[in-house]
């Protein structure tokens, strides 16, 4: 079972970077379920439904699972927002940023981790995985953000917005589960950590760009244009980057367990 | 000859440009990003000072900053910055709601226009429940008791016995860890009993005792060491956490025909 498991894994990361090459060499220009990432996410959904029945728990204890899931994350929301020919160009580095924490996942050890007595309560999986979903949101916005930065398109546009506006949603989510849980396990829904103020800089980031499309277009320094908005998309994902993996591994956390 | 409302007073005129920078949305793009720079700062300088910040959630917040929030200016002006960016946010989510809704009441508007506000408007009790929460909230950190003994709760009156510890490594598939069987006395009447781990605080007016640590004496004696925290407004925070999250969900229907 464990052996099994681990072939759907290595089979979804196998399909993923055929994806990237594909794409990277132009050999490729099929959408949604056409595609090798699309078929990666069904694998990749068979790994974790797998290992989630054989742990007991959520797989999203540990590095390995979490950027595992990051990555199954950033397939589903770039199969949700790019599922059309007219957002076709932002598959490249889409399937790009799918592959990476794929690739990085699959350096470490795979072992099955026990979960944590601090870990074990359904608020756990609810709020990581929405935290993740909302992760998963924000990188196709920097796929969606980046191209619409290189070579425009309205589609591209509106899919970059929806990437912002469904990854509030789900981070939102998150950030309620894990409130919750926070209030449960250690008397108050925020403290005063790291990653806690992470989160919250997160939030009040993208709470602010889906505000940014509701500007009229001015001129003079910023501008608030399109593209002031669509630079702002692509540079959420740095934000992610800092709190997500870089606050976690960085700094002493909350989320240590 | 040009009508008297044609040039309003200079009050007027400031009081419009300032009502039009609050409720404006180009203000909150600049606000949320003063709190973001204010944030990472803090992430970063809360580690250097660990004297400092390390006791922040040790009490309510309250309390602490008026024990530390002015001590040492330097590495504290990220949360003042932090604290005042909230505080424009949460004026400029008011103005900005109650700009657009008098408007909006002013015509006819498709239902989905209100959700956002309603969003604002948890936002705003959210805030506010942090505020009474950080005003009007008590905790009580490291109350250490042995099995078997008792140890005074705070200023609440009340004692807390450790009957029983259970502190033995969780069973493979029952990760419950350790577990403490306490009893909450006022004098020799007993309030409340329980068993206390990990996500399982035990309730009692307000209060919730939870699990921190746990070891053994140099006698040989079990001991746990509980946290006592009451936050009055968890339940305001939540319900608008709720209300958010509902609306949130509504404005995205019509977005998936519609874009967002």
């Amino acid at each position: 079972m464990s052996a099994v498991q681990l072939l759907l894994f290595w089979m979804s990361f196998a399909a993923y970077a055929a994806e990237a090459v594909l794409r990277l060499v132009g050999a490729s220009r099929a959408t949604g379920g056409k595609t090798p990432l699309f078929a990666g996410a069904l694998l990749h959904a068979g790994f974790l439904g797998m290992r989630w029945g054989i742990e007991g728990h959520a797989p999203m204890a540990g590095l390995f699972e979490s950027l595992t899931v990051y990555s199954f994350c950033c397939a589903v929301a770039g199969l949700l927002l790019l599922g059309n020919a007219e957002t076709e160009s932002a598959w490249k580095p889409m399937s790009v940023l799918v592959l990476l924490p794929q690739a990085a996942a699959a350096l470490l050890d795979k072992r099955l981790v026990p979960l944590s007595p601090e870990l074990s309560t359904p608020w756990f999986a609810s709020h990581v995985g929405f935290s993740l979903l909302g992760y998963g949101f924000f990188t196709a916005g920097l796929a969606l953000g980046g191209v619409y930065l290189l070579r425009g398109g309205e589609p591209v546009y509106r899919a970059a917005g929806k990437s912002a506006l469904y990854g509030f949603t789900a981070f939102s989510g998150g950030m309620l589960c894990g409130g919750i849980w926070a209030y449960y396990a250690w008397g108050s829904y925020w403290i005063w950590t790291p990653k806690e103020i992470g989160s919250a800089i997160v939030w009040v980031y993208f709470a602010a760009l889906t505000h940014l499309k509701f500007l009229p277009s001015q001129t003079g320094w910023p501008g608030w244009t399109k593209r002031v908005e669509m630079g702002a998309t692509a540079a959420g994902y740095a934000v992610v980057l800092l709190v997500f993996p870089g606050v976690s591994l960085l700094l002493r956390s909350s989320h240590s367990f | 000859m040009p009508r008297p409302e044609a040039y309003p007073s200079l009050g007027r005129r400031i009081l419009h440009r300032v009502w039009g920078f609050l409720a404006s949305i180009e203000t909150c793009a600049w606000l949320s990003l003063a709190f973001c720079l204010a944030g990472a700062a803090g992430s970063v300088t809360m580690g250097r000072y660990p004297g400092l910040f390390g006791d922040m959630d040790a009490g309510a917040f309250a309390d602490w900053f008026a024990r530390k929030g002015f001590l040492d200016p330097a590495p504290t002006s990220w949360l003042y910055g932090l604290l005042l960016a909230t505080a424009l946010l949460a004026a400029n989510t008011a103005c900005c709601t109650a700009d657009r809704l008098v408007r909006l009441f002013r015509g006819a508007f498709p239902a989905r226009r209100l959700l956002p506000h309603v969003m604002h408007a948890a936002f705003l009790c959210v805030l506010l429940a942090c505020l009474a929460g950080s005003l009007y909230g008590d905790r009580i950190p490291g109350v250490s008791v042995p099995r078997g003994m008792f140890a005074p709760v705070g200023g609440t009156g009340w004692v807390l016995r450790l009957d029983r510890f259970e502190g033995g490594p969780p069973l493979p598939g029952y990760p419950m860890g350790p577990a403490a069987s306490v009893t909450l006395f006022r004098d020799t009447t007993p309030l409340a009993r329980g068993v206390v781990r990990a996500n399982a605080p035990l309730f009692h007016a307000g209060y919730g005792i939870y699990l921190k640590k746990y070891g053994t004496t140099r006698w040989g004696v079990p001991y746990a060491v509980f946290d006592v925290n009451r936050d009055p407004a968890a339940p305001a925070a939540l319900a608008a956490a709720l209300l958010f999250t509902a609306a949130n969900l509504l404005y995205l229907i019509p977005s998936r025909r519609s874009d967002a």
